[in-house]
């Protein structure tokens, strides 16, 4: 457009991202960051409802985000660009909107990636203790996954997602062994379901129980909308990015479902509630130290793989913030060899690199969670707004998604549910959060907005919304 | 003895990366022009490749 | 509409706005940290001296519990502490609150900045 040339000089070379991803690499990056949800996570809605309950929100949540993917793949084949969720929400709704939704972005996916760190740290330094270790401290390992990694984004995003698409599948296809190696055709010789979740525990608080559990449920597919962010990156992203995201959707249901079923018949559902290692954990209770080896590194490379998803998002919406002047201009630097957001990456390294100090897993968990739910909530009105102001036919989209309203609707309903979930337990975090949001919405609409441009921002190519 | 060893191996590996990321930092922001470095425009290749036309 | 020139902004004051977003994420951490509100609300039912059989396990799940090297004093902690879904209606009012005004201030303000972006994209005119 022609705003684009007015806002920067014509005389020097223009330095963008560069577009040199595939299906397979946004497969990695939204697989890759959701995965380690199996190795951990998860399982806490065992905790909150027990195991029935567990499997009842895989499958509820799962249609949560089914719904999720089918409206993002929507928006986002048509809005394509960094940022992902906040260009759409820049578009669709408008500027105080794509703020907030940044930061849910951010926020989610820098408390996702402290997670993992702390949870690769963890695991490594309990196994070296187990080993013989002494006085061993978890911080080495967790400075230095957090430093890798955003070293590795700083480089570049081809070699980062074609690192994440090996350890992402070497991650997956330890679940898969896991699964067949515990004989999961009969019951019993490994697997002991019939025991583990009888009628008298399957749902030890009663409905409620299962009500409470939505809220991990998510941690199953947390993070699997994060392929939006490689928008501006994928070489032909109205084709890639749907179907990368739809398989990784399909990848991270039969994930879910195998994860269950090896966990929660191989651990009282007490343990498994508690436990950081569920499928670690499984594997221990199997007996089998290849097993045990092998789910070992399956955590650690699925926390990795994770983490690297989560640098290459967080930076990205980071960035895109500076680009539209909500932050300072500077963020928005592109690194002229690399091509990547390099000041947005490293201005993101060392607060993560604190969380990773100051906070625990689950706490680091919750924030994550929370973000991650304001931003659904955000995209069923989102979907209904795009679809009024642009009706079908208006503009191209890369791809039109079924039964338009159902999804939106179904998002909307469930993400009410998993509100009253969070409440069940975590009531003032959640309060705690919004009222942190609202805080920074107020500085935004009141302080910070006078710095922006107002049109430039609109950058697609679309004729004038309808009713305004 | 060996994990302490990997203990502070972790530490040297992520300091000298640090220290390289900060070297390369310095180096580009001083070897090109700030209007250069921040010329990414939104939806600026879209407009090129892709004709929105019905 | 006249097309909005935003004030140029100095660079100390670029600096003071990352402070404040910072200021602001960190206290969103640590203040229901510092105020104990972090963590999981859980009720300990007291036992003493549990056994398997008085923490209600059957010989297949001690069979579990003993491969993952627990004893009866070990997963007492995990067994016995559980959640209180007693509603606080008081509480569950406040956050309904602060959830709902918040989506409704977004859409609002939202609306109103979008507004101004049509506007000035595609003119008044339609």
């Amino acid at each position: 457009m022609a705003t684009a040339a007015e806002t920067s000089p014509s005389t020097v070379q223009k330095i963008s991202l560069l577009r040199v991803l595939g299906p397979a690499h946004v497969w990695a990056l939204g697989v890759g960051i959701v995965l380690v949800g199996e190795f951990t996570g998860w399982n806490f809605s065992a905790d909150k409802g027990g195991a029935l309950a567990a499997l009842i929100v895989c499958w509820l949540v799962g249609l949560l985000y089914t719904s999720v993917a089918m409206i993002d793949s929507e928006v986002t084949s048509t809005v394509a660009a960094a940022g992902g969720q906040y260009a759409q929400a820049k578009h669709i709704v408008g500027p105080l909107m794509a703020f907030n939704v940044a930061l849910y972005l951010v926020f989610a996916y820098t408390m996702l990636e402290v997670s993992d760190a702390i949870l690769a740290g963890d695991l490594i330094t309990q196994v070296a203790t187990e080993n013989g270790a002494v006085g061993l401290n978890h911080n080495p390992f967790l400075v230095l996954s957090i430093v890798v990694l955003a070293w590795l984004n700083y480089r570049g995003i081809l070699m980062t997602l074609n690192i994440n698409f090996i350890i992402t599948a070497l991650a997956y296809a330890s679940i898969v062994i896991l699964f067949f190696s515990v004989q999961p055709w009969s019951q019993g010789v490994v697997l002991k379901l019939g025991e583990m979740v009888t009628p008298e525990n399957a749902l030890p608080y009663g409905w409620i129980g299962v009500v409470a559990a939505f809220q991990f449920g998510i941690w199953y597919y947390l993070g699997i909308e994060g392929t939006t962010q490689a928008a501006e990156e994928v070489r032909s992203p109205a084709r890639s990015l749907p179907y990368g995201t739809m398989s990784g959707m399909i990848t991270l249901l039969i994930a879910a479902a195998l994860t269950w079923y090896v966990a929660a018949s191989l651990l009282p559902w007490q343990h498994l509630g508690v436990t950081f290692f569920p499928l670690y954990d499984a594997a221990v209770a199997t007996g089998s130290p290849i097993l045990k080896f092998l789910m070992f590194w399956g955590t650690v490379l699925s926390a990795l793989a994770s983490a690297n998803g989560c640098i290459n998002d967080a930076g990205r919406a980071w960035f895109s913030l500076g680009r539209d002047r909500y932050l300072p201009t500077w963020f928005s630097a592109v690194h002229p060899k690399y091509r990547t957001p390099y000041r947005s990456i490293l201005f993101l390294m060392p607060i993560a690199l604190a969380f990773a100090f100051i906070s625990d897993l689950n706490q680091a968990i919750t924030f994550s969670i929370l973000s991650g739910l304001l931003q659904y909530t955000f995209m069923s009105i989102n979907i209904i707004m795009f679809r009024n102001k642009w009706p079908l036919g208006s503009i191209r989209r890369g791809y039109t998604h079924p039964f338009h309203p159902l999804p939106a609707v179904v998002l909307l309903v469930l993400c009410v549910v998993t509100y009253f979930a969070v409440f069940l337990g975590f009531g003032a975090q959640l309060t705690a959060m919004v009222i942190f949001y609202i805080i920074v919405s107020l500085w935004f609409h009141f302080y910070r907005y006078q710095y922006v441009r107002r049109g430039d921002q609109f950058t697609m190519p679309w004729p004038k919304p309808r009713g305004y | 003895m060996i994990w302490n060893l990997v203990n502070y191996g972790s530490w040297i590996v992520s300091a000298a990366l640090v220290l390289w990321m900060l070297r390369d930092w310095y180096q580009t922001d001083t070897t090109h022009s700030e209007a250069q470095l921040t010329s990414s425009r939104e939806g600026e290749i879209e407009a090129m490749s892709e004709k929105h036309k019905i | 509409m006249a097309k909005y020139t935003p004030p140029e902004q100095s660079k100390a004051m670029q600096f003071v706005d990352i402070a404040f977003l910072l200021i602001a994420i960190f206290a969103a951490l640590w203040l229901p940290l510092k105020a104990g509100y972090v963590g999981v609300s859980k009720v300990e039912e007291k036992i003493d001296n549990p056994t398997w059989e008085s923490l209600k396990q059957t010989p297949g799940q001690v069979a579990q519990w003993e491969k993952l090297g627990y004893d009866p004093a070990k997963a007492y902690g995990e067994i016995q502490n559980r959640y209180d879904y007693t509603i606080s209606w008081g509480n569950l009012g406040l956050m309904i609150v602060v959830i709902g005004g918040y989506f409704v201030f977004l859409f609002r303000a939202s609306d109103k900045e979008y507004r101004e972006v049509i506007a000035e994209k595609f003119g008044d005119g339609k």
